[in-house]
């Protein structure tokens, strides 16, 4: 087992991850909207530039790229100066350009992992793949295709995908992309005592051991993603409602 | 009308007015960018840079009809502002990668910020359009 790592560079995250993804893999953050993927995955890149020296490329299917200067920028990340620099590359296109792009001898893609480097990537978000076919055969084929040639460019890729349930468990086979990729996380929204709190959870880590506790977050607006400690006295929180252990509950009754 | 002395010489003295702009932007918003669509085309690729998409997806964004979209996007190719790529079989519009023109769609972006300025580029737009 290889233990050469591409580190995300979020405190906790890596740990949980058995040190970060591994190298030249697709990782899927799969969220509901608002829970921070696509702050996850711009922190993603970003790290990978600013500690790890390793260029990056986000491409987007809907956001606007100008929104991720915004967005970056209120993070005190400077995404146009790095642009500039050589070191970002933000493209908006999409599923259908970007994955005959990937079948093309010297497509964009290539040539960026050519002349700059690339060595991460943002695909925000897979969900867009879904307009190309409603044939569930053909999409699974298509996103394969598509995460296979990330791959033999040598990208490490970070996939964001949106989950159509707010709380709760996501509608079954609605993550089929989940089979194809070689990490599956999950970002959820848990109601706890008339409160919002997020909840993340990975799932799925071929070839390494990783965290099994679902562990507590935030979006900082000063930081980013901020990873925190895992749910305590706590179950069935991917439920989006938990309730308080059994133990838990024993001791609030006859002990405190 | 065309006969009153008066209103010719406002006409040009309107014109000269108009023309009050750098010689290389007075020459890009008569010739590159000369209709409201390719003035917002040319916004959008500015502030989304390295936009790589088919006509179809573009008029999207720009919120307008692919019909009108397109003719536009060919002039912009004319005009070394864009450029087009065959991609499998889908074809692909993105912004030139030549530096000075990217340069001077900056200048010209730039200096929309500027109300007297867009009032002469909506001016000559407009002209170009009679």
């Amino acid at each position: 087992m290889t233990t050469n790592r591409v580190k995300t560079g979020i405190d906790g995250l890596d740990e949980m991850l058995g040190g970060g993804f591994l190298p030249q893999t697709a990782n899927l953050i799969e969220g509901a909207p608002g829970t921070g993927k696509t702050t996850l995955g711009m922190q993603f890149i970003y790290n990978g530039i600013v500690k790890y020296n390793e260029p990056g490329l986000i491409i987007t299917f809907e956001e606007f790229p100008r929104q991720y200067y915004y967005d970056a920028a209120g993070l005190g990340w400077d995404f146009a100066r790095l642009e500039k620099e050589g070191r970002l590359k933000i493209i908006m296109t999409s599923p259908e350009v970007s994955q005959k792009d990937l079948e093309d001898v010297g497509g964009i893609v290539e040539n960026l992992v050519t002349t700059m480097g690339i060595r991460r990537i943002l695909v925000d978000s897979m969900t867009h793949f879904e307009r190309i076919t409603q044939n569930q055969t053909e999409l699974r084929a298509i996103q394969y295709g598509f995460i296979n040639a990330l791959k033999r460019e040598g990208l490490t890729s970070l996939l964001t995908k949106e989950s159509p349930a707010l709380l709760g468990e996501a509608p079954e086979g609605d993550s089929d992309l989940a089979f194809v990729v070689d990490s599956y996380s999950i970002l959820r929204y848990v109601e706890i005592d008339s409160a919002i709190r997020k909840a993340m959870l990975v799932l799925k880590m071929r070839g390494s051991d990783h965290a099994k506790d679902i562990r507590q977050y935030d979006i900082d607006t000063q930081t980013g993603f901020q990873l925190k400690a895992k749910f305590e006295g706590q179950e069935g929180i991917l439920s989006g409602s938990p309730r308080r252990s059994m133990i838990d509950a024993f001791d609030e009754a006859f002990i405190k | 009308m065309k006969g009153d002395p008066n209103l010719a010489g406002q006409d040009d003295f309107t014109a000269k007015l108009m023309n009050d702009m750098p010689t290389e932007l007075l020459d890009f918003v008569k010739t590159k960018v000369n209709s409201f669509i390719k003035w917002d085309l040319v916004r959008f690729f500015y502030e989304n840079p390295n936009t790589v998409d088919t006509a179809e997806n573009i008029a999207k964004y720009a919120g307008r009809h692919l019909s009108a979209v397109t003719p536009e996007l060919e002039d912009l190719i004319a005009g070394n502002v864009m450029d087009k790529k065959i991609v499998g079989d889908q074809v692909t519009y993105s912004l030139t990668q030549d530096k000075a023109m990217r340069r001077l769609i900056e200048t010209f972006v730039l200096a929309c910020e500027d109300r007297h300025f867009r009032v002469k580029a909506v001016y000559h737009i407009i002209r170009n359009m009679q």
